[in-house]
């Protein structure tokens, strides 16, 4: 009977799981079929698989650069990363490991920021640029990119350190070895399944970003990809080329989809890790 | 002894452990916070975004945005779409992570497609999604149609009672399957001794999820709900790409009005005024809600 | 003790080897950062290289297409040219162009060449710009006596000319020829005829008019053909006065009467009943894919509006006509280049400007050739699609007037466009209420 029970209820389930699928990756269909066509044909995209070409592929491809830009989004993402897994996971030790009220205030004062967006704000934030003499680099948005990931890394650092023993560190200091060696040689190592999810989190909006990038950037040879993109979206005098764009959007985010079914595993852990543990 | 331990912990954690915040400290107030008071600053002159020959009017930015009552229709539009998307992720988020974390075969690809929107930008996620909303020969139309139903008459992002809640359903595609790996993640530290313990003593396995699972990951819980608040008090994406605003104000989010104001109408001290009075609503908001959920949890 | 100390020593090594690669990282970080001497890497703005070769950068709303113009024909023909300069060209769809043009002037790192609306058109418009001291004077340049004293007009601001229109622009109905032959009707001439014409197709089981008010900017294209021939022709300076509080939006027989006009094809299902749920492209394919007899747009789209469709027909394009049957043409000077005052090259820039808009040079063929804005002036001005020669003829003849928003503080339109979207959207908005809202938030913009 019980047996019975499960049985059915397992058949539910996969209904319900399959069914959600589908509901998640039609929507997705479209795209694909779009930009399987060449870039003119725009009639009803709804009709889908009627044409197989791949020249809004090679568009796409040529026109955004994508290369020169690939390259450049590479270097910014992982640039930004590597320096927000350092200032964070630093800045996170002292709020948890100082229990006092400037602590506590230094942490409410950072997550404060996660409020904010971006938009809010960034004529002032251009200003501050303009005064700084800050130039147009394609390594100019990786000030943002840092800045804007704060808050939430904070977030999940402090977190994460809260469940890390002070015993280890106790025994280093009977060591005598320095704040700056207990920190690298004991606290981080122990932070690592925040440090990836850290790295996952942010690194994918920054991936996918293209407001700072086309804020901070002039060039074409500064672009990166989200930026190139953007270049085929149309606006009232002129129109969309739909199909390039699809094209275009795919580019952009198959690097991200072969890392994720490549890492799954991290990903899945690295994504929940921190916000676990917070 | 008491006494002791807290001087030991002060050699051990010494204040000088301030110099590890001190570069994101440097940077946040550079680039994050004095630009915000520079905002507040703006809130009180009629500076337009670009002529810096402004005045100072005071409050008049201020009286302005409350008579108009734009305030109020964006304050609400805004809660509901909070509303909606907190609810419904973290329901089904938390759904599926239930099914998906019983050991089932083909959780690997279920998880994927799940995931998979997360990794496309939003300009894409709204635009591929007018089409399915599209009237008379969308997808969703053509669907209604397949089951008999009139889809000529469904104009769900031209209707009023129905863009609002289009456009957080498109926010919730997008963002489930993060919602869903952060619950997954969570149901993967609940310790299984408890769970076998719940099943000898006869539980239903509705009473098992109620009574052992969901208490045992409700730090998860506040997370997403956390995370799923911040992400619709500030939506803008899918009002600025699918709707502008449209119909008429009936999709306008304090962070849309805010950008339009900045933006179009070429405000920037009401924008700005705009910002300080939605900041503390939302502060406000948040810090209703961690009253409200166990505040242990969020903080330390 | 020591079996501690060995987990340690590996914890240790572990943590050497992570520390080493993240060093690695940053200092190549730091030494690409450092790569000052590319000077494609780091150049902002312009920056002048030893042999005296510069770089002027030009920052232009448009989309990306093959064969394009600004950032793929005019940079090589430019180079020809002038082999010392080499011209950086970006472009973003019109949102985004906003946006970044702003927070570029607010840190100061504008690029030299930036496109800028006539008059008070939008965020970019030349006077709100000028003002801000943004914009070069470039009263002095040859070119602009070529375009004629209406677009001249269009770019002045205390009597100093500051941008270049590329050319007219129009706001017409596109309609499907084949249609129209089909059901036995002509291009109409009056109002009343219009009316009909859309009730016979609507009989014939023919949707009248499509049209995307998703995209709320799309109603500015029937309801500034209605002003220009209700309004102005009744009192030219209409706009002028607004601003200085002799006229109101609220006035009778001016916007109400506009208004209540394009309303009518609303109410009587002429434009299709959801409409705003649809977007402006999705709008413009159904009548490339002759779902619909007719779409209000605007010469600039006259690419899309020729796209293969899933018919094949002819295109006609004519103005809607007016009450009294004395139309006018809804069309202006569109915008165009202007140069940014904090440039480090301004001879350079007026330079390439000049030889862009000679009217004879290559650049300017090829533009003409172009096809996005038509060219009044010089080689390719007899080359315009013939699908706007009777708009061609009307604005020769004087029978044109300018775009309703040219005129306005930008919001204005954004306002109307709300409002009236309340009105169709069944929400009681009476046309009362959208008129009184178009007058507030003109004189709060004014006030500013």
């Amino acid at each position: 009977m019980g047996k019975k029970k499960t049985k059915v209820s397992r058949v539910i389930i996969y209904i319900f799981l399959t069914l959600f699928s589908v509901i998640m990756l039609s929507p997705l269909v479209i795209v694909l079929s779009s930009s399987f066509r060449t870039p003119g044909n725009m009639t009803s995209p709804l009709k889908l698989f009627r044409e197989f070409s791949l020249e809004s592929y090679v568009t796409a491809f040529t026109k955004m650069g994508y290369l020169s830009e690939f390259v450049n989004s590479f270097i910014t993402t992982a640039g930004s990363v590597c320096i927000i897994v350092l200032l964070t996971s630093m800045a996170a030790y002292p709020l948890v490991r100082i229990k006092k009220k400037s602590s506590r205030g230094l942490y409410y004062f950072f997550i404060a920021g996660m409020v904010i967006p971006a938009q809010m704000i960034i004529v002032p934030i251009a200003q501050v640029f303009g005064r700084l003499h800050i130039p147009n680099t394609r390594f100019t948005p990786m000030i943002m990119f840092v800045t804007c990931s704060l808050p939430f890394a904070i977030f999940l650092y402090t977190g994460f350190l809260k469940s890390v023993p002070v015993e280890l560190e106790e025994a280093a200091f009977l060591e005598g070895a320095g704040l700056w060696r207990r920190f690298f040689t004991i606290v981080f190592p122990m932070l690592k399944p925040a440090t990836v999810s850290v790295i996952i989190t942010q690194g994918m909006w920054i991936w996918n970003d293209y407001f700072f990038p086309m804020v901070f950037t002039t060039k074409r040879t500064q672009y990166s990809l989200p930026v190139g993109m953007i270049q085929f979206l149309g606006d009232r005098e002129n129109p969309a080329q739909w199909n390039v764009l699809f094209a275009a959007c795919i580019l952009c985010a198959i690097p991200l989809i072969i890392l994720f079914l490549c890492l799954q595993k991290h990903f899945v852990n690295g994504i929940a890790a921190g916000a676990v543990k917070g | 002894m008491k006494n002791k331990n807290k001087k030991s912990g002060m050699l051990v954690m010494p204040n000088r452990m301030y110099i590890f915040a001190v570069p994101a400290l440097l940077l946040f107030s550079v680039f994050w916070i004095y630009p915000v008071l520079q905002l507040f600053y703006y809130s009180f002159t009629n500076f337009n975004g670009i002529n810096y020959n402004y005045d100072f009017v005071g409050f008049k930015n201020f009286a302005r945005i409350i008579s108009e009552g734009s305030l109020l229709n964006s304050i609400l539009n805004t809660l509901l779409y909070t509303l909606i998307i907190v609810v419904v992720s973290n329901v089904i988020g938390l759904a599926l992570a239930f099914m998906l974390n019983m050991g089932l075969k083909g959780t690997r690809f279920y998880r994927t497609a799940v995931y998979i929107p997360a990794l496309f930008s939003a300009i894409v996620v709204g635009f591929i999604w007018s089409y399915v909303y599209m009237p008379s020969s969308g997808m969703v139309a053509s669907i209604v149609d397949l089951f008999g139903g009139e889809g000529k008459w469904l104009n769900l992002l031209g209707n009023y009672q129905t863009a609002l809640v289009s456009i957080a359903a498109v926010d919730i595609w997008k963002n489930i399957g993060t919602t869903m790996i952060i619950y997954l993640a969570g149901l993967q530290t609940v310790n299984e001794s408890y769970v076998e313990a719940g099943m000898i003593d006869g539980c239903t396995d509705w009473q098992l999820i109620k009574y052992i699972k969901l208490p045992l990951i409700s730090t998860t819980i506040t997370i997403n709900v956390v995370l799923n608040v911040i992400a619709g008090l500030k939506a803008f994406d899918f009002s600025f790409i699918m709707t502008n605003g449209g119909p008429g104000r009936a999709t306008n989010t304090l962070m849309f009005s805010i950008f339009q104001m900045a933006f179009n109408d070429q405000m920037m001290g009401k924008a700005s005024a705009f910002s300080v009075v939605s900041f503390a609503v939302i502060v406000l908001i948040t810090i209703i809600m961690l009253i409200h959920m166990n505040r242990k949890e969020v903080e330390f | 003790m020591r079996k501690q100390t060995a987990v340690f020593e590996k914890e240790e090594s572990k943590v050497k080897k992570f520390l080493a690669s993240l060093l690695v990282m940053v200092l190549s970080l730091a030494v690409l950062t450092g790569c000052g001497d590319d000077p494609d890497s780091f150049g902002h703005g312009s920056e002048e290289s030893e042999d005296g070769d510069i770089t002027i950068t030009m920052l232009f709303s448009g989309v990306a297409t093959e064969d394009d113009f600004q950032t793929m024909i005019l940079p090589k023909l430019i180079k020809e040219k002038f082999p010392n300069i080499t011209l950086e060209v970006t472009e973003l769809p019109d949102d985004q162009y906003y946006t970044a043009l702003k927070t570029k002037l607010a840190s100061g790192e504008c690029p030299d060449i930036i496109m800028v609306q006539p008059k008070y058109a939008g965020t970019n418009s030349v006077i709100s710009l000028a003002q801000a001291g943004y914009l070069l004077d470039l009263s002095d340049l040859a070119c602009l006596d070529l375009a004629g004293d209406a677009a001249k007009q269009s770019f002045t601001y205390d009597g100093k000319v500051y941008g270049i229109s590329q050319g007219a622009a129009m706001l017409g109905a596109f309609y499907n020829k084949d249609m129209f032959e089909a059901n036995s009707l002509e291009v109409p001439t009056t109002w009343d005829e219009f009316l009909n014409c859309c009730e016979t197709l609507q009989q014939a089981g023919i949707q009248p008019i499509v049209m995307g008010d998703k995209d709320a900017y799309v109603m500015q294209f029937g309801l500034y053909q209605i002003a220009a021939n209700e309004i102005y022709p009744n009192n030219p300076t209409y706009d002028d006065e607004l601003r200085t509080g002799e006229t109101h939006f609220t006035d009778e027989g001016t916007w109400d009467k506009v208004l209540e006009m394009y309303y009518e094809l609303y109410e009587k299902g002429y434009i299709n009943t959801s409409s705003l749920g649809l977007g402006a492209s999705q709008a413009m394919q159904m009548f490339v894919d002759s779902e619909a007899a007719m779409t209000f747009d605007g010469s600039f789209n006259l690419q899309g509006i020729n796209a293969a469709g899933a018919v094949d027909f002819e295109r006609g394009y004519f103005p809607i006509p007016a009450e009294n049957g004395d139309t006018y043409a809804a069309m202006a000077p569109g915008g165009g280049p202007a140069v940014y005052s904090g440039t480090k090259h301004p001879e350079e820039a007026k330079a390439i400007l000049d030889y862009w808009f000679d009217g004879e040079s290559p650049v300017y063929e090829a533009y003409s050739k172009d096809g996005n804005a038509i060219v009044t002036y010089g080689v390719g001005s007899d080359k315009n699609d013939p699908i706007f020669d009777t708009f061609l003829d009307m604005y020769r003849d004087g029978k044109a007037w300018y775009w309703c928003n040219q005129a306005w503080p930008a919001g204005t339109e954004t306002e109307m466009e709300a409002l009236f979207g309340s009105m169709i959207g069944g929400q009681g908005t009476t046309i009362d209420d959208i008129t009184s809202g178009m007058q507030r938030k003109l004189e709060e913009l004014l006030e500013q």
